[in-house]
């Protein structure tokens, strides 16, 4: 066991003169540390012990930020009070034990180990958590509630809020949480509000039941409230958030639908005009065809060349152009040796 | 074979040449069925029989389709025919030897007129030449664009300075002394204004129904202008009314209609927009030719069948100013002072003056400034106005809003620009830039119906709005060609294409850092061209 005091008199031991001496502590075999730090940064972070198969521990008092801050598997952390922000950031495989609050970030990027919080922790918490399957999952066990904005991004891992003495609170995640959520689960008692709309609140399964049961139990003796096993285990009380599973767009209701149940009923324009909005093709035929042909009976010789050449099959054997085969091309008009066919504009406007 | 002569109209001298692959050709006459101006025809052209000799031959006939030359049905490229050939056989090709302004002018002894915007100066445009130059992500810190919460809203509306807004303590408490303008927060772009006469009825409905669904269905709050052509009094006795802002122009058409149906509405319109001038034709009222006026037209403006003109001021006055106090009070004064009231003007030289003197008008009953640039578009123009009148909208908003800055006093009067917005197919960008340089909020038409499937362009292709020939059904009144426009996917094509703009804005507001509208943050922009930076007073970096 080494006993490390950072303050002497008024002499401050700085976070790399620590840091430094920690580590020539480790390299010379030493695994367990009692720490008096004065606000040093990044202590049990990075660091492993000589012997793979010993626990590097550390207990502290007073640490300053990122406690543990890239932890690594093999390392043990028990803080005795509370810590400012980043606690477990980007934790690899660490334990951390902070008995009292988190500032804010805490086990922002964990991507695997344990962090255990006897507080509450602040904004952003949980922030882009996430979990190779590979490794551990990365779990985050809080016993009060977050700040807002708390596991934005999220990728995957698991939280727990037991959201233990916030029954005034209107969430126990504060604002806005879970926002650009696509992974992992929050488990989370108490009142939640405002969370992001790509995340669904859902109620426990078994499995979930027996996950939190075990768990549950650590924790508290983690934090020394195992008192608190009955209170927090009501599982009634629990939801978890995940995000919605299959990212379905949202539907919205059809033009069509809006025009024919919401829209003025026969349109704007139905005092004027009839509109059945039907759309007309390119090149139709009947009232959408440009141009209609007239058959002059005191030209017509009988050649037929028209009934034959129509490319619609439109003129019938006495010269009737049926309109509803007949898109209006000129065809018949062009090869009429008499000009008995001729092309007339379709001038027709959109009328009663 | 008839004689030809050299002074008289030949396919030579027209915009567009018509290119057909008779190998390719199945006769089906789906071209010449097609085209709304008539300007191909099948056709019986007599060729000489193969082996033959000079001396004896003999001709055949064989059937194609031929160009029809003449001023009023040549092609105008509109492309139609070769959507509906099924082999790809013919197609308008651009002519660069045309001379069919001269020929056109000479024979008839007229203006050319027609539709679209500017064929001049589409290249070079201030806004392409500008860039969001602001994003560091250290000195700001960017947004989400997808996840933030935006407030994409601006005031429609005359704002009051604080020391303006009439409250008055009363013992312990806060009173109102006076009544406060009447204020809207409305998405910051405004569709607008196109006629019922000068588009059809089915895309003036489409962009209505456009609108209500926006605002009901999307949550995005647009509204939109009716233009001066008549409004059905069944949208005025509806819910709906509340997204339009009504325009009043030199013409009034349909006002009665408007003044007659008061008693029955169960909404305010958004606003009301009077209508000055307009940024593809300043100096000109309205144009409405003959052949679109259709019988609904007719009625709902009031007018026979004519070529409807629109005269360049507000009429029964006898100084512009006291025009302009004369419309706005009785604008005003319509909807009880419950509506806020607009003006639309040509952007100008004097356009600074003009806003100068809005700003000063102890009323306060102006609440709204739009500014129409150059590159706008009309259904119906003398060629000249479009080509060779007007002004550009970027230095205009830019100076109008620095003369307001000067006196304290930006924001007060909300600008918006418009004209040519989109042009060159970046509309949100165009949106940010001019709201950066200080428009509180952009108006586009024209936009409206290329996303509806116009085909024209600002080369000369189609343009043949005044026509009422519209090959698309948008600016027609035949009813064989309204009814190639299919309202629900218009209306479809609008709602998804301003939804795509919402995210495009939140996409340059959130690098920028803004969650509200960055108006007049000019900081943000760059531009590489010097000329530019010294007149809008933005950062010139090379």
């Amino acid at each position: 066991m080494e006993r490390i005091e950072t303050l002497n008199n008024e002499n401050r031991m700085s976070t790399q003169e620590l840091l430094q001496l920690i580590q020539s502590k480790i390299d010379g075999g030493c695994t367990e540390f009692e720490i008096n730090a004065c606000g040093q940064h990044n202590i049990g972070g990075s660091s492993w012990a000589k012997d793979k198969n010993k626990t590097l521990r550390f207990v502290l008092k007073n640490p300053g930020q990122r406690v543990g801050a890239m932890g690594m598997k093999g390392t043990s952390i028990v803080v005795e009070g509370s810590v400012p922000a980043d606690t477990g950031w980007l934790n690899s495989g660490s334990e951390i034990v902070v008995k009292g609050d988190c500032g804010d970030t805490a086990a922002h990027c964990a991507a695997s180990g344990e962090i255990y919080v006897g507080g509450r922790v602040g904004a952003r918490s949980g922030a882009l958590m996430k979990h190779d399957p590979k490794f551990k999952l990365p779990e985050f066990w809080v016993l009060k509630n977050t700040g807002s904005f708390s596991f934005e991004f999220m990728g995957g891992g698991v939280a727990v809020i037991c959201g233990y003495g916030c029954e005034d609170l209107k969430s126990v995640l504060g604002e806005r949480s879970c926002v650009g959520m696509v992974g992992g689960t929050v488990y989370v008692r108490g009142a939640v509000e405002n969370v992001a709309s790509c995340v669904e609140i859902l109620p426990l399964a078994q499995s979930d039941i027996d996950f939190l049961t075990s768990g549950m139990e650590r924790f508290l003796s983690k934090i020394d409230r195992s008192e608190l096993k009955k209170e927090l285990t009501n599982w009634s009380e629990w939801h978890k958030i995940q995000p919605v599973a299959v990212k379905t767009k949202q539907q919205r209701m059809s033009i069509k639908e809006f025009r024919e149940t919401e829209w003025i009923e026969g349109g704007i324009f139905g005092e004027f005009i009839n509109d059945d909005f039907s759309v007309n093709v390119l090149a139709g035929t009947g009232e959408s065809r440009c141009r209609i042909p007239e058959w002059n009976k005191e030209l017509c010789v009988g050649c037929n060349i028209c009934v034959k050449n129509c490319p619609q099959k439109a003129i019938s054997s006495d010269y009737v152009s049926d309109s509803e085969k007949c898109i209006g091309c000129g065809i018949c008009a062009a090869l009429c040796p008499k000009s008995a066919w001729s092309m007339v504009d379709n001038n027709k406007e959109i009328t009663k | 074979m008839a004689a030809v002569k050299v002074n008289e109209l030949h396919k030579e001298d027209l915009p567009w040449i018509i290119e057909y692959d008779e190998s390719k050709c199945i006769q089906c006459g789906k071209c010449t069925a097609v085209c709304s101006f008539g300007a191909i025809s099948p056709c019986v052209e007599m060729r000489k029989k193969s082996g033959g000799t000079p001396e004896k031959s003999e001709l055949e006939k064989v059937l194609v389709v031929k160009q029809n030359v003449g001023f009023e049905n040549h092609c105008v490229g509109c492309g139609m025919c070769t959507a509906v050939c099924p082999n790809g056989a013919i197609k308008a090709v651009r002519n660069l030897d045309d001379r069919y302004a001269i020929r056109y002018r000479a024979e008839k002894g007229e203006s050319l007129k027609r539709g679209g915007r500017s064929n001049l100066n589409t290249e070079g445009r201030t806004l392409d030449k500008i860039k969001i130059g602001r994003i560091s992500q250290m000195t700001d810190p960017s947004l989400d664009a997808i996840r933030h919460t935006f407030e994409i809203k601006t005031p429609f509306g005359r704002v009051l300075s604080a020391d303006k807004l009439g409250f008055d303590v009363d013992g312990n408490n806060i009173i109102q002394s006076r009544p406060l303008p009447p204020n809207r927060w409305v998405y910051p772009v405004i569709f607008g204004d196109m006629s019922i006469g000068a588009i059809s009825s089915r895309m003036w409905e489409a962009i209505a129904i456009a609108t209500a669904y926006l605002n009901e269905k999307v949550g995005l709050p647009i509204v939109m202008c009716t233009g001066e052509g008549g409004i059905p009094v069944s949208l005025l006795k509806s819910r709906y009314l509340k997204y339009m802002i009504l325009q009043i122009a030199s013409g009034h058409f349909g006002w009665n209609r408007i003044i007659e149906t008061m008693p029955e509405m169960v909404e305010d319109p958004a606003g009301i927009l009077i209508k000055i001038g307009q940024g593809a034709k300043p100096g000109d009222g309205g144009l409405l030719m003959a052949n679109k006026v259709s019988q609904y037209v007719q009625e709902i403006r009031g007018v026979p069948k004519a070529d409807l003109m629109s005269p360049p001021t507000h009429q029964g006055l006898y100084s512009i100013e006291e025009s302009v106090q004369k419309m706005f009070l009785s604008m005003n004064a319509a909807f009880n002072f419950r509506v806020p009231v607009a003006i639309k003007v040509a952007a100008s030289v004097t356009s600074v003056s003009v806003y100068n003197n809005l700003l000063r008008d102890p009323y306060n009953i102006v609440g709204g400034f739009f500014i129409d640039g150059f590159a706008g578009g009309t259904g119906a123009a003398h060629e000249i106005s479009l080509n060779h009148t007007g002004h550009p909208i970027t230095s205009k908003v830019r100076d109008c809003y620095l003369a307001a800055v000067h006196q304290g006093r930006q924001g007060e009067i909300p600008l918006f620009a418009g004209g040519g917005l989109g042009q060159t197919g970046s509309f949100a960008a165009d949106a940010f830039k001019l709201i950066c340089l200080g428009a509180n909020g952009v108006f586009t038409g024209r936009h409206l119906l290329q996303i509806a499937g116009c085909c024209g362009n600002d080369t000369e292709k189609c343009n043949a709005c005044s026509t009422g020939n519209c090959p698309a059904g948008i600016a027609s009144q035949k009813a064989c060609l309204t009814k190639r426009l299919d309202v629900d996917k218009v209306a479809e094509n609008i709602v998804n294409y301003m939804i795509a703009t919402d995210i495009e804005l939140r996409k340059l507001m959130a690098p920028v850092g803004c969650s509200t509208l960055p108006v007049g943050r000019s900081d943000a922009l760059i531009t590489v061209d010097r000329h530019i930076a010294q007149r809008l007073d933005i950062q010139y970096s090379i």
